[in-house]
């Protein structure tokens, strides 16, 4: 349900509020929609575990990649056993590793900033009214142009070197956590504030044992959408600035045909974009197992 | 209080072009151009009418791959809501995707098609089919079973069971969806025509590449009108063709 909070809250940026109603609108399972749900589940499944379902999906996708690579020219697509191979010898002449550590730097840094940006900014709009109806509008306008764009304009005032891969990882997900910070603590619930208040809780108080609960859902929403699409900028950056780590690889395996190699290296980006997406969200469960749905 | 708002919104974007003209003016030309500067600019380019047209044309093609991901996303994303095996067949390789880098899938794609109009319909319907789909699948989730249930019990199946039930309430969702996965086909197209430097995206890059920040302003701010435009039409569409769509939207409580 998480992730249609976050794609309405792309969105319905204009209005966070409609976002979180659509959702609400659909969001609360009654106990008979959950016994019929489950029926239906079991008819049209067989109760397959979500587990197995998942190796099953993975492999019967794998054999269906192997069959249609085996089609193609290989020096078009590449079949995931040559992937594979390339990858193995990738990882195991340290080229692949060596390359991906020197990219997650600019991910870490970028990462970092945007959230330190993000953060207070967001804050800021979410709680103040005035502040809203004053910049919301902006970000909004803001949001329209595709971060990508912004690229050129990196250039002249970074470089092409790390200061500007930091620069786009900042641009690419500064606001997208944003969104998601501003609609979280526009929602923060109105009870819960209005009962601090009538029992006195003031200044200080009143926002570690009322703001910070309320905040931590929406922020790791935040980081967890952030993550990724750092991730995403780490790689894109490396493509669009001056080609360095995992983008070198990348530009020298075009150069050559190699399609196996860049696979390799888009699998491996997307694999660490999941890898981090997952351990946002168990830090998330261990943290505060009291938001996470079902 | 809508008006309050309205006049508050004037007053941010005020206060951001102020502050813009003024860091504009100490920076000078070379860094950042003021937005008097930049307007002028737009003005002109606009007259001139190449980026028009450059816009149009990329933007057309933009559609073609956009059509092909609601074409795509829209019915999978439903079948996935409703069938849990589809669902269980396809759901980790649309994460898989969403997640996935759409630049670092451009030097790929252009081994398979080339550098021409095929891949960048095929990058935009990369980019933006994941949103288009996941949307419809939590829309699809979310559709109340009692509702379902209820035209069971007169009878109605298949085809007139989507037709009559899942169509109107997913309506809103394949909406969302379809403006949602606009605004990543924007984004998908711009990028794969910085990366080949061809039409509008290659307009933007080129200007960069000329370190003129006030042509590059201009561009930027042509694209943040078509895009804003854009979106609002979809959103009008959505709310024309169906007077439950914006009601639903203001009945929650």
């Amino acid at each position: 349900m998480n992730t249609l909070l976050h794609t309405l809250a792309t969105i319905e940026n204009t209005n966070p509020q409609k976002a979180l109603r659509a959702m609400r609108a659909s969001t609360p399972p009654t106990a008979q929609e959950l016994t019929a749900r489950t029926v239906w589940t079991a008819m049209s499944a067989g109760q397959m575990s979500s587990r197995a379902a998942y190796v099953a999906s993975f492999i019967l996708g794998l054999v269906v990649w192997e069959f249609v690579a085996g089609l193609l020219p290989h020096v078009v697509f590449a079949s995931p056993s040559r992937v594979a191979v390339k990858l193995y010898a990738g990882v195991l002449n340290g080229e692949i590793p060596t390359a991906f550590f020197h990219s997650l730097q600019q991910f870490a840094l970028g990462f970092a900033i945007s959230f330190v940006i993000a953060l207070p900014l967001g804050l800021l709009l979410g709680r103040s009214r005035i502040a809203f109806a004053m910049f919301n509008p902006v970000l909004n306008a803001l949001l329209a142009v595709p971060s990508i764009a912004f690229v050129p304009f990196i250039m002249i005032w970074f470089g092409l070197f790390f200061e500007a891969r930091v620069a786009l990882v900042v641009v690419m997900s500064v606001f997208d956590m944003m969104v998601i910070i501003i609609s979280g603590a526009r929602n923060i619930d109105p009870t819960a504030v209005t009962v601090a208040k009538s029992f006195q809780i003031t200044g200080l108080r009143r926002i570690l044992t009322v703001f910070v609960p309320a905040s931590l859902p929406f922020l790791f929403t935040a980081l967890r959408i952030g993550v990724v699409r750092s991730v995403n900028a780490m790689i894109t950056a490396e493509l669009f600035f001056a080609a360095v780590n995992l983008g070198k690889i990348m530009q020298t395996a075009s150069s050559r045909f190699d399609a196996a190699t860049m696979l390799a290296i888009v699998f491996l980006v997307s694999l660490f974009g999941l890898l981090m997406q997952e351990l946002v969200k168990l830090a998330e469960a261990r943290l505060i197992p009291w938001s996470v749905r079902q | 209080m809508r008006g309050r708002s309205f006049a508050l919104g004037i007053a941010g974007f005020g206060i951001i072009l102020v502050g813009w003209e003024i860091a504009g003016r100490m920076l000078g030309d070379m860094l950042l151009s003021p937005p008097s500067t930049v307007l002028s600019l737009l003005i002109s380019i606009l007259a001139e009418g190449r980026a028009l047209r450059e816009l149009v044309n990329s933007m057309g093609q933009m559609l073609l791959g956009f059509a092909l991901a609601c074409l795509i996303g829209m019915p999978l994303g439903t079948m996935m809501g409703r069938v849990r095996f589809i669902d269980a067949l396809v759901h980790p390789w649309v994460s898989m995707l969403v997640v996935t880098s759409v630049a670092a899938l451009v030097p790929i794609v252009i081994l398979l098609l080339g550098t021409g109009v095929a891949m960048r319909v095929a990058i935009v319907f990369l980019g933006s089919v994941g949103y288009v789909l996941l949307t419809a699948y939590h829309g699809a989730r979310g559709i109340d079973a009692r509702l379902v249930d209820a035209a069971r019990s007169f009878s109605i199946a298949g085809v007139a069971l989507y037709r009559k039930v899942l169509l109107p309430a997913l309506y809103p969702y394949l909406v969302t969806g379809a403006r949602l996965g606009l605004i990543h086909a924007i984004r998908a197209m711009i990028m794969a025509e910085m990366f080949v430097i061809t039409g509008y995206g290659g307009l933007i890059f080129q200007t960069g590449l000329d370190l003129s920040v006030g042509p590059l302003l201009a561009y930027l701010l042509l694209l943040m009108i078509f895009s804003t435009t854009a979106t609002a039409i979809l959103q009008r569409i959505g709310n024309a063709t169906a007077r439950w769509y914006e009601a639903r939207q203001d009945l929650g409580d």
